[in-house]
């Protein structure tokens, strides 16, 4: 985030009542970062994907990392709004809208991370016009979609009373009388139904992408749907603890502190959950000894990458297990939300190993390996049995610009829609 | 892809010869033979396939592969020394995994068993390069780069963002014709023919010889058969 020093004036998107410096520094930050993204994807475009550092033997890159990251992070409001309205837990009244809102732009920006990943995006409607059912990817995408409108669904059906009580066009012309919010109410259970399932759905086509490869013996494994789900679930909850937080002290929700402790612990239990589905899928798979599926888990452990997953051990499940399974730390909102930010980053990495460990090898690993694929210099090889990726200059910068683009929907979202449940009157919601 | 015209008709009927399929079926499923006891490493094949296909620079559609852990080095074998090559190709899978992932079906298995891309509907989204377990397809990342300032061989340049591959040299089966690196092995260790058919000179070398496939436990079921070397070529 270095270069972002572009004066631009997005202000004029603000209500001037509300001329909050600081806000306006925040979205000409982001204004510039999506312009600098923008930039990079179209000098990408004039480019190839040679403007970036994938190449014939990692053939997915940072893009993808970022896609299968935000499938994840949108589990949040898979936990707080489906379940929480299922399993009859009222405790997470205060922050389902918050829950729901960050599904919504997370799911958003997954997608958005396809785009600058594929090499002729003009082409994007052969996707609907020749659609092939046997691939993983195609029922991706349908499940993104149908998961993005559930949780724009999502989000009106929860403000929806609030915007028409405060007279809002985003109301739609619906009412506020008591009719109205009876309808709600059956909608709402109506949609988690759809929800929870959706939700389930979309991080285990999200898993089958990799998991049915019979190419990548990394990849390879039944336990690669339950692993995405548990993942998400990690990811979902810490992002959906430190959002709660930051726009609670942004003055947008209010909550107490119970809540926090209360979703460290569960954010706990998801962490060890996740911990034991990659310990039980590493030794499956490195207890041969050798072979298709070993190999990859020896290289994991003490290969060219594995700082990163001893990272992902140690800083992204070890540290915040046990933050938030000793009670006293769990009670302290700075320590759960330092193992959020522990447990978010550490997925994150764990997406990382995924991807680069599963394709960064050659699979039939004889010398000189697969065609790097762009003219090397004379006297270098354009051949490679293992290419270590590093993201390009210019990945990075389109990633900043999605990523600002994401940050700018939420903040405004957050402007402009009622976050808080009201603590009386009608729009309380009758507690189930 | 039309306006290239092949000029095999114009060879002298003895070089004609050389290049045609042998006994083909009612049926043909073609496959390919590779004798790696034949096989000397001199990449000829992979040259005049990016010649016959039109490959820019950096990218290979075919690659010659040694045995063991370094490029035309020996490798040890119960105490002896030995070497041997194995060419790599798209193996033409008769269950492809990259046809299935394909999420437009640009790739795709014709009839006649060979697998194809068509560059016009592929997106570049690099999944059937993930899914195939040989590592044969090649994707056009940048602008293509040639040695020569002008096109080469007898196939249309594949557009920038897609991903292209071995087609058998399917122009040349239309003219009856082997592909180019079959005809072009100095020590004929390349076989070509209708797997359909049990005279064809594949069907014979992989009944006599125990042919094997690549990696056959995955299932993929290749097309692409290689005869393993049979006396020790070592020091």
């Amino acid at each position: 985030m270095s270069a972002i020093a572009t004066p631009a004036t997005p202000a004029a998107a603000l209500p001037a009542r509300r001329a909050n410096p600081l806000l306006i520094a925040w979205f000409a930050l982001l204004a510039a970062g999506m312009a600098i993204g923008l930039g990079a994807w179209f000098y990408q475009q004039s480019q190839g994907l040679a403007a970036t550092n994938m190449r014939n033997t990692v053939m997915w890159g940072q893009y993808i990392t970022f896609f299968m990251y935000f499938v994840g992070l949108s589990a949040g409001g898979l936990i707080v709004a489906s379940a929480g309205r299922l399993f009859g837990a009222a405790r997470f009244k205060p922050i389902v809208r918050l829950a729901v809102l960050e599904a919504g732009v997370a799911v958003m920006l997954a997608a958005l991370f396809l785009l600058p990943d594929i090499g002729r995006p003009e082409r994007i409607w052969h996707l609907f016009r020749y659609p092939n059912l046997t691939s993983p990817m195609i029922w991706d995408i349908a499940i993104v979609s149908v998961y993005f409108l559930i949780s724009a669904v999502y989000v009106w059906l929860y403000t929806r009373a609030d915007l028409a009580r405060a007279g809002s066009p985003l109301a739609l012309g619906t009412g506020t009388t008591e009719a109205w919010h009876r309808r709600d109410e059956r909608l709402k259970t109506a949609l988690a139904w759809i929800g929870l399932p959706a939700a389930i759905l979309l991080h285990s086509i999200t898993a089958w992408i990799f998991g049915l490869q019979i190419a990548r013996g990394f990849w390879y494994s039944a336990i690669m749907a339950p692993l995405f789900v548990s993942s998400a679930l990690v990811s979902g909850t810490g992002l959906m603890i430190l959002l709660a937080l930051v726009v609670r002290r942004a003055g947008k929700l209010s909550f107490r502190n119970e809540l926090v402790s209360y979703m460290g612990g569960m954010l706990g239990v998801f962490i060890a959950v996740e911990a034991f589905l990659v310990l039980s899928e590493m030794l499956t798979a490195a207890y041969p000894g050798a072979g298709f599926e070993a190999d990859p888990i020896a290289r994991l452990v003490v290969g060219p990458y594995s700082p990163f997953f001893w990272f992902e051990v140690i800083v992204g499940l070890a540290i915040p297990f046990v933050l938030l399974a000793v009670r006293r730390f769990r009670m302290d909102v700075r320590l759960v939300g330092l193992a959020s930010v522990l447990a978010v980053v550490g997925i994150f990495v764990h997406r990382l190993n995924i991807i680069l460990n599963g394709l960064s090898y050659v699979t039939v690993p004889y010398p000189p390996g697969v065609s790097i694929g762009t003219p090397q210099p004379p006297g270098t090889d354009s051949f490679s049995l293992s290419l270590f990726y590093v993201p390009s200059v210019v990945e990075w910068l389109v990633t900043i610009g999605v990523l600002s683009f994401g940050a700018l929907v939420f903040t405004m979202a957050v402007l402009v829609l009622p976050l808080r449940e009201k603590a009386n009157g009608e729009a309380a919601e009758a507690v189930r | 892809m039309a306006d290239k015209v092949s000029p095999i008709e114009a060879l002298p009927p003895a070089s004609r010869e050389y290049g045609e399929i042998g006994p083909v079926s009612d049926k043909p499923r073609w496959g390919m033979v590779v004798d790696q006891e034949r096989c000397i490493g001199c990449w000829s094949c992979a040259v005049i396939c990016k010649s016959e296909n039109d490959v820019p620079l950096g990218m290979w559609w075919n690659r010659i592969n040694t045995v063991g852990e370094a490029v035309d080095t020996p490798f040890l074998e119960q105490g002896n020394l030995e070497m041997h090559w194995m060419p790599l190709a798209c193996q033409h899978c008769e269950n492809p995994p990259c046809t299935k992932v394909c999420p437009v079906a640009a790739t795709y298995k014709r009839d006649d068993g060979i697998v194809m891309m068509d560059n016009e509907r592929c997106i570049g989204c690099r999944y059937c390069m993930v899914a195939c377990p040989y590592g044969v397809r090649v994707f056009n990342w940048g602008a293509p780069e040639r040695p020569t300032e002008f096109d080469t061989g007898m196939v249309a340049a594949r557009p920038v963002g897609t991903m292209e591959k071995c087609t058998f040299c399917v122009h040349r089966i239309t003219d009856g014709q082997v592909p180019s690196c079959v005809w072009s092995c100095p020590a004929q260790a390349r076989i070509f023919g209708d797997l359909n058919d049990p005279d064809s000179r594949t069907s014979h070398l992989i009944r006599d010889r125990e042919g094997y496939q690549l990696l056959a436990e995955r299932g993929t079921d290749p097309k692409v058969y290689y005869l393993p070397p049979r006396r020790r070529r070592g020091l």
